[in-house]
């Protein structure tokens, strides 16, 4: 895709700023919105996202994006009937990561915005803020919280209960 | 036209600050340099009025920095390839135009102000803003947009009618697909499609000309008679400024 092509480079090179690493995200969800999101809701479809805007609010707001200007951008976007955080506490999305063995990424771990040399520990102070933010979105935008910590099968329950509860509730409309 | 019940009252911010919520990582308070901007749409002599005014000014010893529409590094690739590919809708692409203002804004902008310069930017936001309103993007939702972008100093406004603007497109360099606005898909014909679409542009500039106080100029008259009124204006400006520098204010 176009703007990923972009947003690869912007990467690679660290060029970006957190007001273009924003306003390339937004396009980018804006062009996915209108190919991949808005053709099959029309269509009576589900849409499953792995994340949507509130990754954005979350992510834009912690590297120092006003908080009003972020959410007033992504206007255009649908309003989704049901919106599941997944949350966990930073600790373990650290562990998690670490036995992972990959390496973490420079903007992943917010090291464009240089508060520390160590990914990890950039990543922990990034990672806070973002924790942060989402913590107010659970309650500005009535997100669904499904405990991460658990074991797999145990979060698939829970997320099966609550998309069943929002089809029901859907249909009764 | 419609009332905008989100136009500002004319005078709108301090030039020299942002017009919204801005960057709240990049303070410009007190910044030396000075942000001039030439607006007016394509073909009626921007980048000469620009290179003359250059000139002149660094005679006169300022320190001089262009700044282009579409120019950044990071976008001018991306913004190339989606105008000749034709699969991004309009949302997108004004997305993708702030992206490069924003870009140029702090990569180019923000430090020849903090640095003392005149910013002489051919276009700022406000084609990018005529265009997309032309397209039907929402007022209110623009404008917050652009509200981390700088008010300019001063704005002029390079204006013309549409009869004059189509004869001298077809005697340079003929009529695009962009600039006749056919992607609007208001006919067949390039023609009727560019008059059409450059009126409804035309007066889309002139409802912002008011609302962020252009100070409108003639683009109809020759080159040096342009040049020599923006000079003057810009003359005037500058040396009141340094009678009262702005720390003193």
């Amino acid at each position: 895709m176009l703007v990923k092509a972009a947003t690869k480079a912007g990467k690679k090179k660290n060029l970006l700023t957190p007001m273009t690493f924003s306003l390339l995200h937004a396009t980018d969800f804006a062009d996915r919105l209108t190919y991949k999101i808005v053709p099959p809701l029309k269509a009576g479809m589900i849409v499953l996202a792995d994340r949507y805007a509130y990754t954005a609010f979350a992510r834009d707001v912690a590297r120092g994006v006003d908080r009003e200007w972020v959410r007033d951008l992504y206007e255009f976007a649908v309003r989704p009937d049901l919106a599941l955080y997944f949350r966990v506490p930073i600790e373990v999305s650290i562990e998690r990561l670490m036995a992972r063995r990959v390496k973490l990424k420079f903007y992943e771990a917010g090291m464009d915005m240089g508060w520390s040399a160590d990914p990890v520990e950039s990543f922990r102070l990034f990672q806070r803020r973002v924790l942060a933010e989402y913590e107010t979105l659970v309650g500005e935008f009535g997100l669904q919280v499904v405990d991460a910590v658990g074991s797999i099968s145990d979060q698939q329950r829970t997320v099966r209960a609550l998309v069943a509860g929002q089809l029901e509730a859907s249909r009764g409309d | 036209m419609a009332t905008d019940a989100d136009a500002p009252t004319p005078g709108g911010p301090e030039p020299g600050t942002y017009y919204g919520r801005g960057l709240p990582y990049l303070s410009i308070e007190n910044c030396p340099g000075k942000i001039i901007a030439i607006e007016g749409t394509d073909g009626i002599g921007r980048s000469t009025q620009i290179r003359l005014l250059r000139e002149w000014l660094e005679v006169k010893g300022y320190g001089v920095v262009e700044t282009g529409w579409t120019r950044s590094i990071l976008m001018r690739p991306t913004i190339d390839l989606a105008k000749a590919s034709n699969t991004l809708n309009k949302l997108t692409f004004v997305l993708l135009y702030a992206t490069d203002f924003a870009d140029r804004l702090e990569k180019e902008i923000i430090p020849a102000v903090k640095a003392g310069f005149i910013v002489l930017a051919d276009r700022y936001i406000f084609t990018a803003i005529a265009r997309a309103r032309v397209r039907g993007v929402d007022r209110g939702w623009l404008r917050n947009l652009y509200g981390f972008a700088i008010a300019p100093h001063l704005v002029f406004y390079l204006k013309i009618d549409v009869d004059t603007l189509a004869r001298r497109v077809l005697e340079s360099r003929g009529m695009d697909f962009w600039e006749s606005g056919m992607d609007l898909k208001l006919g067949d014909d390039i023609y009727d499609s560019f008059r059409t679409y450059q009126t409804k542009l035309l007066r889309e500039y002139a409802a912002l000309a008011t609302e962020f106080n252009f100070r409108v100029v003639d683009a109809r008259l020759p080159v040096d008679r342009i040049q020599e009124n923006l000079r003057a204006q810009i003359g005037t400006f500058l040396d009141a400024e340094a009678a009262a520098p702005a720390s003193m204010r």
